[in-house]
């Protein structure tokens, strides 16, 4: 009886469902190799959880916050960029290339927060995309650093100096860290940062009034959210194994911005469920289709036309649509 | 530098405003105004609409830099500081906390969570050992959690802890900000416009809860109200001002006799001839 009471107590904590998602989604990659999937679906869904960091990221900045960045895609990149040069030109190991990768961009970050702290709104959109632009042409223009157009190739990472990973060790990594980054959101949100981020977007003045240091949280904000862009950003140049300018566009920066909103602001599971939407049903579903799966850009008119109608009828997400059903199970259970 | 201006508080009294003044472009809002509150007072601020009433509290609240005057208030460690030029964020922390006119909740969080969020500044722990939520971490969250809880349950909402702000009413949100600021066991809470938006019973109502307050947590209260219902009620002492200007400081029943006090409120005799 007590057993069974400590269990299911255990199962109530979302870190423990954090968790249990995470060991599920390692498993993919091992169906590859038994012959399930095909390995280009592997690389794809690893993708779409390197995407969820970055989302994770966003969610906390836009979502919890209320402030936007609209430069995701040149922080990711330019931790890539870090991530390549060190292992691949200097030999540096992993670990200290993943430190160094996430805490230069992060500085960069508290830059943008500082600023934050003049510039609101629709300014704040504008300034953050010109970072990410001339970020993204630093990639092209620092043919020192970045080998330009050539694009850079990076190894699959090696732990510890003597584990060297194959691509399903990557791909558990990858399903590590985001089970990481998904406790580390929760565990923010829901505690004292999290509540003075919610005031902070519900009004600067009141958050004062209640003595949130309004400058101090920016940062903090801009830090966390950079951090996990980063970490994105290395746990991508290591999977794909390649980077190059034209993948850090501010293409790739909307469609973290629309995954958030699509699967749902506020939420760790919307975030998981937009990057699936957002980067897998063009890619796994669309392009086979006849006709449809020919038109160029194919992808940015299929999330357009999401956006519209998740907006449109489910301003808090497609993850509101799980939730409506839920509440609607236990409606009829009680009747 | 505090031990002098200690002297400068008697003992009871909690905030004296002294000759605060302040300009927006020429136009003086706050002029030389002083008036002083006692502890466990709950003391007026009175005046018609464009008094200057808001100005005066945003400049206690340093919401705004005043030009001029001295703000000195007797903190919760007992010391005596002059409000001007400190931090808005460092304010709640001397025991000073206040209310929106429009109720500014978090309408996504619980009523517990808004809670948690008045005891900002309460907490002992670090932020890394609240994300990483460290033993030490926990036993805040508990602590103010039971604080939280205990507020809720003396203003009758309790039984609401975990539903989102954003669902109820208008006068359970006022109880919420009511509640909120308790939460850091302030020397005075200063309410704006409380009444605004509350029908005549439901400002009876607040009267009596914040009468309820007052006793129980023994701190003094001053209200900022162009309501003159509420303020007559449940006011020890009110300071009535008109065009940024002093005109009166009395008991509610003298205040209502003052003819100053009148003119401003029904307008001048003269001004009705053409």
């Amino acid at each position: 009886m007590e057993k069974n009471k400590a269990i299911s107590l255990l199962l109530k904590d979302p870190r423990t469902r954090y968790v249990i998602i995470g060991v599920l989604v390692a498993t993919i990659p091992f169906l590859a190799t038994a012959g399930l999937l095909r390995s280009a679906v592997v690389i794809l869904i690893g993708s779409i959880l390197i995407y969820s960091v970055a989302g994770l990221g966003i969610n906390i900045l836009l979502g919890y916050s209320g402030l936007i960045s609209l430069g995701t895609a040149g922080f990711m990149g330019f931790a890539a960029y870090i991530a390549a040069y060190l292992t691949m030109n200097l030999g540096f190991p992993f670990e200290i290339t993943l430190l160094i990768s996430i805490a230069v961009p992060v500085l960069l970050g508290l830059f943008v927060g500082l600023v934050s702290f003049r510039i609101e709104g629709i300014y704040l959109a504008i300034a953050t995309l010109s970072v990410g632009e001339v970020l993204r042409r630093s990639f092209e223009e620092l043919v020192g650093f970045t080998n330009s157009f050539a694009g850079m190739r990076v190894n699959y990472p090696t732990l510890f100096g003597v584990w060297s990973l194959d691509r399903n060790g990557t791909f558990v990594l990858i399903a590590v860290a985001l089970t990481l980054a998904m406790i580390l959101t929760h565990n923010i949100v829901h505690s004292r940062p999290g509540r003075a981020l919610h005031a902070m977007r519900g009004s600067t003045v009141a958050a004062q009034a209640m003595g949130v240091n309004i400058l101090r949280y920016r940062l903090f904000a801009f830090a966390v959210s950079t951090g996990l862009v980063a970490l994105a950003g290395v746990l991508y140049v290591h999977f794909v194994r390649f980077t190059h300018p034209d993948i850090w566009g501010w293409g790739l920066s909307l469609n973290i911005l629309a995954l958030v909103i699509i699967g749902g602001l506020r939420s760790i599971y919307g975030t998981l469920l937009g990057a699936f939407v957002v980067f897998g049903i063009p890619s796994l579903i669309l392009v086979r289709l006849p006709i449809i799966g020919d038109i160029p850009g194919v992808s940015f008119v299929f999330n357009g036309i999401v956006i519209v109608i998740v907006v449109l009828l489910y301003p808090r997400g497609i993850v509101s649509i799980f939730t409506d059903i839920g509440k609607l199970i236990k409606k009829t259970g009680r009747a | 530098m505090s031990s002098q201006m200690n002297a400068l508080l008697r003992e009871k009294e909690i905030l004296k405003v002294s000759n605060l003044s302040i300009s927006f472009g020429g136009l003086k809002a706050v002029d030389d105004i002083s008036f002083l509150v006692h502890e466990k007072e709950i003391f007026g601020l009175i005046g018609p609409n464009g008094a200057g009433k808001t100005s005066v509290f945003n400049c206690i609240t340093q919401f705004y830099r005043p030009d001029g005057g001295e703000i000195l208030f007797r903190t919760n460690r007992g010391e005596v500081v002059d409000l001007v030029g400190k931090k808005v964020h460092d304010i709640i922390s001397l025991g000073l906390v206040r209310t929106f006119q429009n109720v500014e909740v978090i309408r996504e969080l619980s009523l517990l969570d808004n809670l948690l969020l008045g005891a900002h500044t309460e907490y002992k722990s670090s932020v890394i050992s609240q994300i990483l939520r460290l033993p030490n971490a926990k036993r805040d969250e508990r602590e103010m959690a039971a604080r939280a809880e205990e507020i809720l349950e003396v203003l009758g909402i309790l039984n609401l802890r975990d539903v989102p702000a954003g669902g109820q009413s208008y006068g359970v949100l006022k109880k919420v900000e009511l509640a909120r600021t308790l939460m850091t066991k302030p020397r005075i809470i200063i309410l704006d416009e409380p009444a605004a938006g509350l029908d005549d019973g439901e400002t009876l109502q607040f009267a009596e809860t914040i009468k309820q307050i007052r006793d129980r947590y023994n701190l003094a209260i001053l209200l900022v109200e162009h309501d003159m219902r509420l303020v007559m009620g449940i006011c020890d002492r009110v300071c009535a001002i008109n065009f940024g200007r002093y005109l009166a400081c009395d008991i509610p029943a003298e205040i209502q006799k003052n003819k100053h006090v009148q003119e401003a409120y029904l307008g001048e005799e003269e001004s009705d001839v053409d």
